[in-house]
């Protein structure tokens, strides 16, 4: 479970999470919409500490991620994160680039490493693409590696950032596909999406970002078609 | 540790000649830079021009400027020439030499600038009616400089640092002069020490101009 | 009595080819390792060290590398620890292109984009497993042909280090003395020429080879 207690956040002057709440069961989907720069990305990135916050807590399995005591390296395996941007490592081919983190943080040995690899390329889809290097292929099987790169590490939440934001429109499929086959396996997923129809289709639940604060949160099918806010369905009407 | 006394006024006493020395560094430093950019110019130009002879000196003048000692090249313009009939002062031995490595240099800084602007920029402003010179002049040209600015700065730099080399061949500039004055005055510490303030001087005023018209060139943008 | 070029002039200026080579080789790699460190110094989130480190390499790029010798070898002795001429000029060397080396790495850690950090970071890697793993191979082969480039610029300046009458003499010192026996520079120095010119030419031809075989691999595609 991942909760998340009034986070606040700032870049300098700019205020981006101004008390946030949000809680997140064990098997549940969950998309953050709203406009860009409205903080969800943000949010993203702190729950993974990879941004540290200004005040409240997050809370992961009952760990504090921002607390001194915690180990952030060891939480972060617990939690996967894909971004917009690509960033398969180019210096490695796909086996490696999935096999390196369990190689040198899990410890494995290479070769069972390597396997571990196969198998979760395999399983987005890659299966004919293990010795390749990022450069050979498209976006979107670039943004699948990543996916299957963070799975490796059998985490229990995966942190999606705008994964088919950078994709060209006929790329876009193959990756939601991807990530409909995770939440059919019950992974516990928090995505960052404009693809409101996947939105709708996948999530449990979604949360309309505005100006740094939650504005509304609900089942996912009644907030996009019955919004009960004024600025969600503002929102809903221009990317509808 | 140091059971040593530096003495500083022996250096002062002698600064006149060691300021002079400065200047006639800073002169062939600069002689150096124009004389290499217009041959560099050629250079750029004759590497991709048809005619097969301009073409292959063009290549050969910058693969041995780039590829040998620039202490070898000096060598060779007053040492080497010697052969020909050709016996060049000290200064102009340094001083065509030091231009000559600049030039193969400064002919690739210059080839990549223009590279460095895609071709789509051209074809954009004829498109907009501009004349093969106005489109050259207002819209490639200034792109090129932004390009190859601070790479030529560097090369300023690299060419003050050359005519140190002249020290070898007996020519008084910066470095030769502290050698002359030091081995009068048994004081190589304290001369060394305040030439390398000097260059270091030099150095300094001649990057912060750079960044200067840097920031100019640079408006709209950063230099790529 | 007129002296000819021998055999023998051949095979000592050789091996001063060969010394230039050792000495491209010992001060390269000295310098690569500092100016490693000091370039990732240069990234460090702090300012001091930021500040000092970079004036420091401002130093080195601005002084002529002459100065350096006889500032160093003077210094040395004037603190009671005189350096035979080979070591100071190794040391001098090392130095010297230590600062510029520190340039390249710096712009080649910045290069890395990001998001290849925050990628590592997220899979729970530690700041030195994702610098080691990530950051260096990307950045560092980025850089390679400035590297290169630096490394060739070393090989002709080690010509400099004849100026402190060092022992044993490397290529252009060994064709100095040479000169100075037989009177005919142009011949001898067109022959220094050469044996740099193929140096330098063999370095950068298997250089670009090395390069040209990942980058069609490895670059990302846009």
């Amino acid at each position: 479970m991942i909760e998340i207690d009034n986070v606040h956040k700032s870049f300098g002057a700019l205020e981006v999470l101004k008390g946030i709440d949000l809680v997140v069961d064990k098997g549940e989907v969950v998309c953050l919409i709203g406009a860009s720069g409205s903080g969800k990305s943000t949010l993203l990135l702190c729950i993974n500490a990879l941004e540290p916050i200004a005040r409240g807590r997050i809370v992961v399995d009952g760990i504090d991620v921002h607390s001194k005591q915690t180990n952030q390296d060891k939480l972060r395996r617990k939690l996967g994160i894909v971004f917009q941007q690509f960033n398969a490592f180019p210096h490695l081919t796909a086996r490696q680039n999935v096999a390196l983190a369990p190689r040198k943080v899990l410890k494995m040995p290479p070769k069972e490493a390597g396997l571990l690899a196969e198998q979760h390329l395999e399983k987005v889809g890659l299966g004919d693409k293990i010795e390749c290097y990022p450069a050979q292929l498209s976006g979107g099987q670039q943004q699948r590696l990543a996916i299957a790169r963070a799975l490796a590490m059998s985490p229990d939440y995966l942190l999606l950032d705008e994964v088919t934001s950078a994709l060209d429109p006929e790329l876009v499929g193959e990756v939601l596909d991807t990530l409909r086959m995770l939440a059919k396996d019950g992974m516990t997923m928090i995505a960052v999406t404009h693809e409101m129809p996947f939105a709708r289709e996948v999530a449990d639940r979604v949360a309309f970002f505005h100006q740094g604060v939650i504005h509304e949160v609900g089942a996912a099918g009644a907030l996009i078609d019955h919004p009960k806010e004024a600025r969600t369905r503002e929102f809903l009407g221009k990317i509808l | 540790m140091l059971d040593y006394t530096f003495q500083w006024r022996v250096v002062w006493k002698h600064w006149p000649e060691l300021f002079q020395a400065g200047l006639l560094t800073l002169q062939l430093t600069l002689l150096s830079i124009i004389i290499g950019l217009v041959i560099a110019a050629l250079l750029a130009v004759f590497k991709d021009s048809d005619n097969p002879i301009l073409k292959s000196a063009s290549i050969a003048w910058i693969a041995l400027a780039r590829n040998t000692p620039a202490l070898l090249q000096i060598y060779m313009a007053y040492f080497g020439l010697g052969a020909f009939g050709i016996h060049l002062t000290p200064y102009t031995a340094v001083l065509s030499a030091v231009a000559f490595n600049n030039a193969g240099y400064l002919a690739e800084i210059i080839r990549g600038g223009f590279s460095s602007v895609p071709a789509s920029q051209k074809l954009a402003a004829r498109g907009l009616g501009l004349t093969p010179a106005q489109s050259y002049l207002y819209v490639t040209l200034p792109q090129v400089l932004r390009a190859v600015f601070l790479p030529i700065v560097n090369q300023v730099i690299w060419a003050m640092l050359a005519t140190s080399l002249g020290m070898i061949i007996g020519l008084q500039e910066l470095t030769g002069m502290t050698t002359f004055l030091q081995s009068q005055t048994f004081r190589p510490f304290e001369f060394y020490f305040v030439a390398a303030c000097m260059y270091l001087v030099i150095a300094k005023i001649a990057t912060v101009l750079a960044q200067l018209v840097a920031a100019y060139l640079s408006r709209g943008g950063a230099v790529k | 009595m007129i002296y000819t070029f021998t055999a023998n002039d051949l095979w000592f200026m050789a091996r001063g080819a060969g010394i230039t080579f050792v000495l491209t080789l010992v001060a390269g790699a000295l310098g690569s390792v500092m100016g490693f460190l000091i370039g990732w110094a240069r990234t460090s989130r702090n300012p001091l060290l930021r500040g000092l480190l970079g004036a420091y390499v401002d130093i080195i790029r601005s002084i002529p590398l002459i100065i350096q010798f006889v500032l160093f070898n003077s210094f040395m002795a004037i603190a009671g620890n005189p350096l035979d001429p080979f070591t100071s000029g190794i040391i001098t060397l090392s130095v010297y292109i230590s600062g510029y080396v520190s340039e390249v790495v710096k712009a080649g850690i910045e290069s890395v984009p990001a998001v290849m950090s925050k990628a590592a970071r997220g899979l729970g890697m530690t700041y030195a497993q994702d610098f080691s793993n990530v950051v260096v191979p990307i950045g560092m082969r980025t850089v390679f042909p400035a590297w290169v480039g630096l490394m060739l610029g070393l090989m002709k300046d080690t010509s400099l280090i004849a100026v402190l009458g060092a022992t044993p003499p490397e290529l252009l010192r060994a064709s100095q003395i040479i000169i100075n026996r037989i009177q005919e520079p142009l011949l001898i120095l067109l022959g220094a020429g050469a044996f740099y010119f193929v140096m330098c030419y063999v370095i950068t031809l298997f250089a670009g080879r090395y390069e040209k075989s990942w980058r069609q691999k490895h670059e990302v595609a846009r």
